[in-house]
């Protein structure tokens, strides 16, 4: 046989050697439900419930924070996460989790959240203007409001 | 309705504007040119002119988008988008050239930029290679360009420009107003990650990188268009050398700054926007290896010039992937969408369809050779080095794809949970290999290589490498992992085999300086990064472990981030550490962290230093940024950053004031009716009324006939031991009263005399206290990163490897030309 078909074969050997351990390492979207059945680390796609309070206190235990989430199918649960507060969560549109659950909790490893990005921001922040002097106070609006 | 703006400057916008046309036409044209001036070979001498004069056009209409869009930015021309969306008042100088490129616009004017640069060097430097050349750089700037009309064709948009107004690209029922510019109170400012000077000089480095990667595509397509097939090689292999230096210099500052000023802990992390760079950078290497291997033996011309084509294609596909926003949640820093998906995707095809257009087209009249390559010929192995590398790249393409597949066949496959985990476990295997493969390969000849005396010199390199690689497993403690071992002593192989070389080079085989140089350099950021990835620690560790939250006792494992109360030492690890204050600059605070290293035995404090890593509060970038300092040693770095603080501080740093006023500041005051002699107690101590001063004086304040100023002399004893005079004054002026009330600022007390009763021979003072202020305190988290100097020392050796490899390949380029 010749060398190049030789090292043609180990090639395609090592890259279908890949696509399958690509896909099995590859995880999916999945829900609160889905993450109590399965048991295994995964990724879950919800939003914050911004009812409820975030706990965050770094004076008891600087490596505890938890919050309550909403996932895709509207299923809420409480998440804990082994870390400081990731400072922007209150502003997330959508919150990315990784982690896997334990009893009725979520316990994230990792925390990605999308925040309004500032470049379809539809928001300008505006002054006061009083006559000549400029108000200190800044307010922001989406619909303009200058009493 | 038409409204008639006030104050708004529109000259540099639209100035811009017609120097972004002007740059799309100019480029346009000079493509064209530069193609028929290639078709007729250069016969037809006016095309090249055009061509020529065109490319002087587009350099200063580039220059002159690049000056407006400055000047709009410096100036705080918030009418203008880019300005408002990048920067702010408050910006220091410096960071507006990072606000400049902080948006896709800048970075895409970044990118022509280079582009036109690397134009003008070709111009002079290309000589019978100008016109096929130029014809591809100046269809690529084209397309660049396109990206920054802005305009409307056919109902589309095409590109995004940098001069849009704001008015024009945000809806908002202020800009009913005329005088709407007045009420702009500042820009939404940098983005505070971007406010780190390895910013200021990272995208310049990596778009340099991008962007010369376009001159050995050029080189390829010209050298099959032309027909000059083997030529092409000679003038294109020092290009790709600089475009493999450059972009291989960009990405490791990155990954620096990452390193310095993110707060993930970390110098890669296997995102896609990283991966994107790297890709291209591994065929582009793949390219250089298979080029030489060439020249020098005939074999692997269609291998050859298929990587150093791809490579550009890959770049292009990288900005793609970071520009379209269809990376979406699997990165934490790619842009959103502007508008440019379908324009990205063409930009893609167009390159994409010239490269297997040329390759298809030319492939019966490419050079190839008979025989085989000999299992013992150089350029075997680096043919086999290539392939690795392409293999190595295919993987994280596949993985980095995981968005693309998912919109191209509508799946929701989330890339892996652990992509660090993930990346690792491949790319180590591949690392290893290609360490081994640029060890031993050489030892190797062209064509054939003496067997024996091949074995000879690999044992003797595998001797030594193996007391070295155990040296090393052994100092940096990275024996726990089979694959950390192997990575060592790959990594060692590449270091001995290459100095071996290098001992030769010093010999008097200059030629072989540069490949053994870049060698040594790549074995050693191998081993750098291995270490300070596999045996970082995190020092921060809450040792005591327990702090009891009621329900989650039972999982409570030492979190990383430790909780500092100011001037509390803890001990951390070897260090005692002691949070001692901050100081704020805004829009920043700095936090002091000591750290203090004592000896056991005599309790000396053997070392000290202070790290002040910083955090700025934006709460439009998304609340508390922290930005980490780190200690650099020799063998390893401390790196600290503040996860969480007290947020008072940070409302000082915004230059928010509370609005109270002086007695707000105050607890309620306690009202004692007092004689010379009492004695009252306050919470830090006590005070003691030492006399009447009936002469008191105010300072502006003359004094009448029948006015009283009277003081009361009071001395405060604090717990400890400190004393302080004070004498607050009472007065009666014109038959008014008044008081003036004195500070003791240091125990936060305020004493006021305030009125004389002579019925009861009492005199009357008011006691205000300050409430204790609650405690400063930060979360923070410190790695240990150990030996992470030999991934910086290797990306500099590698560096200049690349570049004594460029000066070797440049003097073939001179004598082709002779």
């Amino acid at each position: 046989m010749k060398k190049s078909s030789i090292v043609g074969l180990i090639v395609i050997a090592v890259a279908i050697a890949m696509i399958i351990v690509i896909y099995t390492d590859s995880s999916t979207y999945s829900t609160f439900t889905e993450a109590k059945a399965k048991e295994a680390e995964l990724y879950v796609v919800g939003v914050l419930n911004k009812e409820k309070d975030l706990y965050y206190e770094p004076t008891v235990d600087a490596n505890h924070f938890s919050f309550y989430m909403y996932d895709n199918d509207s299923t809420e649960c409480k998440v804990v996460f082994r870390g400081s507060k990731p400072q922007d969560i209150e502003r997330s549109e959508q919150i990315v989790l990784t982690g896997k659950m334990v009893g009725d909790e979520f316990h994230a490893s990792k925390i990605l959240m999308k925040c309004p990005s500032k470049y379809n921001q539809d928001e300008v922040e505006i002054i006061e203007a009083t006559s000549a002097q400029v108000a200190t106070d800044a307010i922001t609006t989406n619909g303009f409001t200058i009493d | 309705m038409d409204i008639k703006y006030v104050g708004e400057s529109l000259v540099p916008g639209q100035l811009g504007q017609f120097f972004v046309i002007l740059t799309f036409g100019s480029a346009l044209l000079s493509a064209i040119s530069y193609y028929f001036a290639a078709q007729t070979r250069d016969e037809v001498a006016s095309w090249k002119t055009i061509g020529r004069v065109s490319f002087w056009i587009n350099a200063l209409a580039v220059l002159g988008i690049g000056s407006c869009l400055y000047y709009i930015i410096y100036n705080h021309l918030f009418e203008y988008h880019y300005a408002w969306a990048h920067s702010s008042r408050s910006l220091p100088t410096h960071y507006i050239i990072s606000s400049f490129w902080e948006g896709q616009e800048g970075s895409f004017w970044l990118w022509m930029f280079w582009q036109m640069v690397l134009g003008i060097v070709l111009l002079f430097r290309a000589k019978s290679w100008e016109s096929p050349v130029m014809a591809v750089v100046m269809l690529c700037q084209a397309i660049l360009a396109s990206m920054l009309l802005g305009i409307e064709v056919f109902g589309e948009r095409v590109g995004s420009s940098p001069f849009i107004l704001l008015r024009e690209a945000i809806s908002d029922p202020v800009f009913e107003l005329p005088n709407y510019l007045g009420m702009i109170a500042d820009g939404t400012g940098l983005n505070p990650l971007l406010q780190n000077y390895w910013m200021v000089i990272h995208p310049p480095a990596l778009f340099l990188g991008f962007a010369s990667m376009v001159v050995p595509f050029a080189y390829a397509v010209a050298g099959l268009w032309q027909k000059r097939y083997k030529e092409w090689m000679t003038p294109g292999l020092p290009w790709a050398l600089f475009a493999v230096m450059t972009l291989g210099a960009g990405i490791i500052m990155g990954s620096f700054w990452a390193y310095e000023a993110l707060n993930f802990g970390g110098f890669w992390a296997w995102d896609p926007v990283e991966n994107a760079s790297i890709i291209p950078w591994f065929t582009l290497i793949a390219a250089v290896h298979v080029m030489v291997a060439y020249k020098n033996s005939g074999h692997s011309y269609f291998t050859a010039t298929f990587l150093a084509m791809i490579s550009f294609v890959l770049v292009i596909y990288a900005s793609f992937l970071t520009r379209s926003g269809i990376l979406g949640e699997t990165s934490v820093h790619s842009f959103t969408d502007l508008g440019l998906f379908w324009q990205l995707i063409f930009f893609n095809a167009v390159f994409f369809v010239i490269m297997v257009w040329m390759l298809v087209a030319h492939k019966k009249n490419m050079p190839s050779t008979k025989h085989e390559e000999d299992i013992y010929s150089r350029e075997f192995w680096l043919f086999i080095g290539a392939l690795v590398l392409v293999i190595a790249c295919v993987q994280i393409i596949a993985t980095t794809s995981i968005p693309v597949f998912n919109a191209v066949f509508g799946t929701s496959v989330a890339p892996p949970v652990d992509p660090i985990q993930h990346f690792n476990k491949w790319q180590a295997g591949f690392a290893v290999i290609v360490a081994l493969l640029s060890g031993f390969t050489q030892f190797m000849k062209y064509r054939r290589t003496n067997s024996r005396k091949f074995f000879i010199e690999v044992l003797s390199a595998l001797a030594i490498a193996v007391v070295l690689s155990a040296l090393t497993v052994w100092v940096t403690k990275v024996y726990t992992n089979l694959m950390y071992i192997l990575l060592v002593f790959a990594s060692s192989y590449a270091l001995v085999a290459n100095g071996r070389i290098l001992i030769d080079a010093f010999r008097g085989k200059w030629k072989l300086a540069g490949a053994s140089v870049a060698h040594i350099g790549f074995g050693l950021l191998l081993i750098g990064a291995l270490v300070a990835a596999a045996t970082n620690e995190v020092i921060s560790v809450n040792q005591s472990g327990y702090i009891a939250v009621a329900g989650f006792d039972q999982v409570e494992q030492p979190g990383d981030n430790l909780f500092l109360t100011e001037g509390e030492p803890v001990q951390m690890g070897d260090y005692r550490i002691t949070y001692v204050g901050d100081s704020v600059a805004p829009p920043n605070v700095y936090y002091k962290i000591n750290y203090e290293r004592i000896d056991e035995e005599s309790g000396k404090v053997i070392e000290s230093f202070e790290l002040r890593p910083f955090a700025q509060n934006n709460p439009a970038m998304g609340g508390l940024i922290g930005t980490p300092d780190t200690r650099h040693y020799l063998t390893h770095d401390i790196y600290t950053l503040i996860t969480a603080a007290q947020a008072e501080t940070h409302a000082l740093a915004a230059g928010e004031s509370d609005g109270l006023s002086d007695l707000d500041e105050y607890e309620e005051p306690a009202v004692y009716e007092v004689n010379i002699g009492d004695t009252m107690r306050y919470r830090n101590g006590y005070m003691v009324v030492t006399g009447v001063n009936r002469d008191a004086t105010i300072q502006n304040i003359p004094k009448g006939e029948n006015d009283l100023f009277v003081g009361l002399q009071v001395t405060v004893h604090s717990a400890d031991g400190e004393t302080y005079e004070t004498e607050p004054v009472f007065i009666i002026r014109d038959g008014n009263v008044y008081d003036f009330g004195k500070d003791v600022p240091e125990q936060g007390l305020k004493l006021r005399f305030t009125n004389i009763m002579p019925t009861r021979d009492k005199l009357e003072l008011m006691v205000y206290q300050k409430p204790i202020p609650e405690k400063k305190w930060v979360v923070f988290k410190a790695i240990k990163f150990p030996f992470i100097n030999f991934f910086w020392a290797g990306t500099i050796v590698m560096t200049v490897g690349f570049l004594l490899a460029i000066f070797r390949r440049n003097k073939e380029v001179k004598r082709q030309v002779r």
